[in-house]
């Protein structure tokens, strides 16, 4: 059972019992130390700065950026970590000054939110905000609580004072798989939500509170491309104004066209040469991977062009079907990448009609198939009535007629209007049957 | 020998062309359309689009063609007769409709035992051929949204938006070739059940005799065996 | 920092001879034991300015209360570390998972293949090894095993997740709670590159990066070192002792390797990215193998990757946790746990067992060496094969509804019903026996192991290889005792020290193994064997998939009825290391490790984020829930922490 000694042993004590030493280090380094001690005169100038302000000046020739992490798997700040060019110490070095991001700062815990403060109030209205990962509603925002603050008053509140808010992934732009059904987060992305907080007397964007929300750049992807990340960058800081967008505020550049139209693989589609099976004659030959339910066709990026790890492949490249990761749709929910795309393997996606999950081939293929049985069933009972044989015989007065001889649409009297007798009896007889199958 | 006497005014030649057109088109869009769904045979990509594209713009244009054409062109608006008016009135409710919806339903299911009088369409086949156009159009929008240089252009992005992206766009696009499918199935089997004379008709241009219908006292006034006498 | 420099070892010889700095750096040449730093009791509480000068002869009183840190930074996720403490020390300690997403809810009633490709979004740094885990949890159920070249193919691209891992966790997050970049600003050139010299690891451009940084530091923004703790100061440092305690001049080369191990960890997520498509989550391992097809003129993007990260790591990695390690020798006197290790087992081998795989799996303890006793722990003193059904989730401390199984097996009885619980919540009966709101203060589970805590992790595998004898890593963690003057003491290993170092062995065995890994791809596809996907027949059934991601143990379970996962449950790494306490108190790894560190400004424990850093927590991947089934019941709360 539990714990039965917790002995509190000084912990210098305890290094000493266990007979720790640092001769290793005296055996390497023995001979340059006794030049440490003349560093001291070049005492930086940041040394100033700390004192006051844990952000150093807010103000300088970095753009002040904070880098929320919401709920995310960091894989997007893994990958801006795989940028190519400028590299990422470029970047926190001389391109913005990284004030606040949970993965890369050297500050923590308290510190680290002091820091966050101090950027917001002092550099209000110039600091770029990026989040990354899904901003999480359930339980009243306690789905999600950073620094003892739920997300959601964050989001808000960091948005307030923002220049731009860059949203980095797929989660921040709708929620990503977090949304997916059946959304047990209660996960949304920043602007849908922003939106919202709008509308509902919430939020006002402090900046210029003539617009609603915050100008806001979308980047989806799963995980953002750093490529696109950085050059999202570069355009705000270098070019000084926002990148072209398109309707859901992604940057036309890269998410104005679809995959499969720059996809190296696009010539077999077009000569037909598919991959029908993993681990086929077709899949070593690098044909197209559509009929494996590659999402290229219907999502937009540029993954062919710009590629991912430093540029060394793609998804196609390396035999993947697209999943469609880069689908995200701010103005509605419901939407998200998973939810649009499974399953992976199939061409289209699940339709869900109540608990019923099935794939939209299948449901018209049912529905099909009734029509068909009714219309076979149909024709046999047109056999059994000898209607096939050129059809029942026609009435001989219209039933309105009959019930309405004053509005009658029959100008003639329906008795002169058969002209043969026995086609009159005929008449007759129907009459009769149909009126007592009504009863 | 009970249905009507099928006359070439019903259905003048042009008509017979555009059906033909039509049927064509939407069989080949239907094959096509599946193949681009889920290529079930190799080699066939490049071509299926190709068809697929060429003929959705033949079958938008030929429908155009026909509902202008019906403007102009008379045909006789009810069978057994070759008193012709212009085309469209067989598209629009006509008196010789009136009050027969639900004789033609109980006809259809066998409540009611004889053929309801009526103009050249019954009423539920007007009110599926006059869908058929507005069915045209729309898959042939979302054929235009699916379609990657027309996607980008205002309204077919502004539906992708609206419905939530291309993979949403195209199962309604696949769903409305369902309902083609399912109504030509229908029409085919309508249209033959009581006999060919109709699809030789359409088809072949072949006139059928029958009974002889007044469009003036909206009633059967005799029989027309085609030996060139009229009753 | 920056204005001292404390870097100087001092005094060496006698125990608790206090000198300051500049004296201290003149008694360097002689050798010896003393843990410098932390040789005396004497220090400054809450004093981040050092005071210089003579060192003050009174002992002055340790700081007591609660000290918070949240959020912890250079991790994956959200977690919060609530610490009380008296009297300088940690003496209670509650690690809480902030973030609550939903993974197995969003997975049911999905297509088995799907899997791998959602669950890998559970972490961004460890995506392979979800995909892995997740794979062969589908290749159990439907009964296959994967074709041999998909097995090192798989190794090769797990390989390169682990080097990408372990290089950014040690050089771009762990480091900065070891390293000073802006101390750099003061470095001599000169003397850096002699030093660098004498510890034999690589050169770099000194001076054009000293530059950089100088241009850094002029401008006045710190950006990511802004809220730096970097003037903390140190328990038991006399005379204001910084934390920081690298010479100016290795904090220029391990900033100038900071900069490079942006690039090798690149390099590694290169091959990752070649494999699968792109890093973070692949998207060639599916169940049934791989999708990537291993042509030639892949082969050799491979192979030459593979070489270079090894070369790396032997000439770059190893030295500076050699140079970096003996001026941090405090930090092997705590973080200190109750020494249980499992490992499942990573890099399969031909035939396929988990207790032969390159980093094999076991259950081993070392209990009886460490003061946190736990009866049971003994019957692991040699190492044991895992056990799938000893594992087990307990939630009596966690925000879910109480349960009337308190240890669930997760394929067994994996179910649970998440709810935000606060005071308002507890039943009166609880409130009577005692119980608070605080007992519930996490969203991550208790995972246990035979009810044990168990830790996972880079020590765990290496220790469990250790004893199952893998002969590279017998020799790593030997001659790396030996190298810092304590051979043969496993032990000391079992601290936040050895937690951090064991990873950098493991990291020079997978660079190396990767090497020979490529080597066998290319073998096999010389020998012809291109087979690198096996088809399922059947897809009905329930499988697990045991495997390890960088951080430690990690279990996927599904169950499929026709291809449709009917139940999911996950068990990742970070939820045996921050594990709560479980339904008898006991604490989980990270919080045992934490309970005793020294705590100096309540503000900035440094010790206890330098602990917490040891695990390389993954929190995001920690929280997850399974089916809440019937009778959800959510609830809400203002404040969790509210009372205390």
């Amino acid at each position: 059972m539990a714990r039965i000694e917790t002995q509190a042993v000084e912990f210098d004590a305890l290094l000493k019992t266990r007979g720790v030493t640092r001769r290793r280090f005296l055996e390497f380094c023995g001979a340059v130390t006794v030049s440490l001690g003349l560093s001291e005169a070049l005492a930086p100038k940041v040394a100033e700065a700390i004192e006051e302000n844990v952000i150093g000046k807010a103000k300088g020739k970095l753009a002040p950026v904070l880098w929320l992490e919401l709920a995310s798997c960091t894989g997007c700040t893994e990958s801006f970590a795989q940028v190519e060019t400028p590299d990422v110490a470029t970047v926190v070095l001389e391109l913005i000054s990284l004030n606040y991001a949970e993965t890369l700062s050297a500050g923590a815990g308290y510190s680290l939110e002091l820091a966050k403060k101090q950027t917001m109030e002092e550099a209000a209205g110039e600091y770029i905000v990026i989040i990354e990962g899904a901003l999480m509603e359930g339980w009243e925002g306690n789905a999600l609580r950073i620094a003892n603050e739920k997300a959601v008053d964050i989001i808000r509140e960091v948005s307030a004072n923002a220049k731009a808010i860059v949203c980095a992934g797929s989660c921040a732009v709708d929620g990503g798989w977090q949304a997916a059904v059946p959304n047990p987060g209660g996960a949304t992305g920043i602007e849908p939500f922003l939106k919202r907080e709008k509308a509902a007397g919430r939020f006002t964007y402090e900046v210029d509170p003539t617009v609603d929300i915050p100008p806001i750049i979308n980047v989806p992807t799963c995980p953002s491309n750093p490529e696109h990340l950085v050059a999202v960058l570069v355009d705000v800081l270098l070019v000084g104004k926002l990148p072209e967008l398109d309707s859901h505020n992604k940057p036309t550049l890269m998410f104005g066209e679809y995959i499969h139209d720059n996809c190296p693989r696009r010539g077999h589609f077009e000569n037909g040469e598919f991959v029908r099976q993993f681990g086929s004659e077709e899949e070593r030959k690098g044909y197209c991977l559509y009929a494996l339910g590659c999402k290229g066709p219907q999502t937009k990026n540029n993954c062919p062009i710009v590629r991912w790890n430093r540029r060394v492949s793609w998804c196609v490249e390396a035999g993947a079907p697209c999943i469609g990761c880069a689908s995200a749709d701010p103005t509605k929910a419901g939407f998200n990448w998973v939810d649009l795309n499974t399953p992976f393997f199939n061409r289209v996606k699940n339709l869900k009609i109540g608990d019923i999950i099935l794939q939209p081939a299948t449901l018209a293929a049912g529905i099909g198939g009734i029509a068909a049985i009714a219309l076979i069933a149909h024709g046999f009972g047109m056999k059994a009535t000898g209607r096939t044989k050129g059809g029942a015989d026609f009435e001989s007065e219209r039933k309105w007629d009959a019930k309405h001889p004053d509005k009658a649409i029959a100008t003639a009297p329906a008795a002169q209007a058969a002209k043969s007798t026995q086609e009159a009896e005929a008449a007759e007889e129907a009459d009769e049957q149909t009126e007592g199958g009504d009863q | 020998m009970a249905h009507l006497a099928h006359y070439r005014q019903a259905h003048p030649l042009p008509f017979v062309i555009t059906h033909w057109i039509n049927l064509i088109c939407i069989l080949v869009l239907i094959f096509t359309g599946f193949y681009i769904h889920f290529p079930y045979f190799s080699g066939f990509m490049g071509v299926a689009r190709g068809l697929h594209l060429g003929l959705g713009y033949l079958l938008v244009i030929n429908c155009a063609v026909r509902i202008i054409l019906s403007l102009f062109i008379k045909s006789a608006p009810t069978a057994g007769s070759r008193e012709v008016d212009r085309d469209i009135k067989s598209f629009l409710p006509q008196k010789d409709n009136r009050h027969q919806f639900g004789a033609w339903i109980k006809y259809y299911l066998f409540i009611k035992k004889e053929h309801p009088l009526g103009a050249k369409y019954g009423v539920p086949q007007k009110l599926a051929y006059a869908a058929i156009p507005f069915l045209i159009l729309l898959v042939a929008f979302t054929g235009l949204c699916l379609y990657a240089p027309t996607s980008v252009v205002g309204p077919f992005a502004a539906f992708n938006g609206l419905v939530g992206g291309v993979m949403v766009t195209r199962i309604i696009h696949y769903c409305i070739m369902w309902v083609f499918i399912i109504f030509i199935a229908l029409h085919a089997y309508l249209a033959t059940i009581e006999g060919l004379a109709p699809a030789k008709m359409m088809f072949g241009w072949k006139e059928h005799g029958g009974l002889v219908y007044s469009p003036e006292t909206h009633t059967i006034i005799g029989e027309d065996d085609l030996d060139g006498k009229d009753h | 920092m920056a204005k001292e420099n404390p870097a100087t070892p001092e005094d060496t010889q006698s125990d608790s001879a206090v000198k300051p700095d500049g004296e201290g750096a003149a008694a360097v040449g002689d050798s010896d034991a003393a843990s410098g730093a932390a040789a005396t009791s004497a220090e400054l509480p809450e004093a981040p300015e050092p005071v210089s000068g003579e060192a003050p002869a009174v002992v002055l009183k340790r700081p007591s209360g609660v000290s918070i840190i949240d959020p912890v930074n250079r991790i994956e996720g959200h977690l919060r570390i609530d610490m009380e403490v008296e009297n300088g020390k940690v003496a209670n300690v509650w690690a809480s998972g902030g973030l609550f997403r939903g993974m197995e809810l969003v997975l049911e009633k999905r297509k088995s293949t799907d899997a791998p490709y959602i669950s890998q979004r559970i972490c961004g740094v460890c995506p392979v090894s979800h995909a892995h885990a997740s794979s062969m949890a589908a290749e159990k159920s439907y009964g296959i095993e994967i074709p041999s070249t998909a097995r090192i193919i798989r190794n090769i691209v797990e390989g390169a997740q682990f080097l990408h891992s372990h290089i950014l966790w040690f050089y771009n997050l762990a480091a900065l709670d070891y390293v000073n970049p802006l101390n750099a600003l003061t470095a001599d050139i000169a003397d850096t590159v002699a030093l660098a010299n004498a510890a034999g690891t690589t050169q770099a451009d000194f001076a054009n990066l000293k530059n950089r940084l100088q241009a850094f530091a002029d401008n006045g923004q710190l950006s990511l070192f802004s809220g730096h703790w970097f003037n903390t100061a140190d328990v038991g440092a006399e005379g204001g002792k910084n934390a920081y305690q690298l010479p100016a001049e290795l904090d220029l080369i391990a900033t100038a390797h900071y900069l490079e191990a942006l690039e090798m960890q690149a390099l590694s997520s290169e091959i990752s990215g070649i494999i699968g498509g792109k890093m973070p989550h692949i998207m060639t391992s599916i169940p049934g193998g791989t999708t990537f097809v291993p042509t030639e003129e892949k082969l050799d993007d491979l192979l030459f990757r593979a070489q270079k990260l090894a070369a790396w790591v032997t000439n770059t990695m190893i030295p500076d946790t050699l140079a970096i390690a003996p001026f941090y020798m405090d930090v092997f006197g705590y973080g200190d746990n109750a020494a249980n290790y499992i490992a499942w087992g990573v890099f399969d081998e031909p035939g396929f067992d988990p207790d032969k795989r390159y980093l094999p799996g076991g259950v081993w303890s070392m209990n009886e060496t460490s003061r946190y006793k736990l009866d049971g722990s003994s019957k692991y003193k040699t190492v044991q094969s895992a056990n799938e059904a000893l594992i087990t989730e307990t939630t009596v401390h966690s925000f879910y509804e109480a349960d009337d199984i308190t240890h669930r097996n997760p394929s067994r009885d994996g179910i649970t019903r998440p709810l935000y619980y606060n005071e308002a919540m507890v039943t009166d009966e609880e409130r009577r026996s005692g119980k608070k709101p605080f007992d519930r203060y996490t969203w991550d589970k208790a995972a246990r192991y035979d009810k044990l805590p168990f830790e996972a992790g880079g020590l765990s595998r290496l220790l469990v290889a250790y004893n199952r004898g893998i002969p590279e890593i017998v020799k790593g963690i030997d001659g790396v005792l030996t190298a810092l003057g304590v051979p043969g003491r496993v032990e000391l290993l079992n601290s936040t020290m050895g937690r951090t170092g064991a990873r950098n062995i493991e990291t020079q065995y997978v660079a190396n193994k990767m090497v020979e890994w490529v080597g066998e791809l290319i073998e096999a596809i010389k020998g012809g064997d291109t087979t690198t996907f096996k088809e399922a027949e059947n897809r009905t059934g329930e499988g697990f998939g045991m495997w390890e991601a960088p951080r430690g143990a990690l279990y996927h379970y599904m169950s499929l009825k026709d291809d449709i996962i009917d139940r999911y449950q996950i068990i990742i790494p970070s939820t045996w290391n921050i594990s709560p306490r479980d339904d008898s108190d006991v604490h989980g790894p990270m919080e045992q490790s934490l309970l005793d560190v020294p705590v100096e400004d309540m503000e900035q424990p440094i010790h206890a984020l330098r602990t917490v850093h040891s695990f390389d927590p993954c929190v995001a991947c920690a929280v997850h829930i399974t089916e809440p089934a019937t009778g959800k019941k959510f609830s809400t709360v203002t404040n969790p922490w509210g009372v205390k």
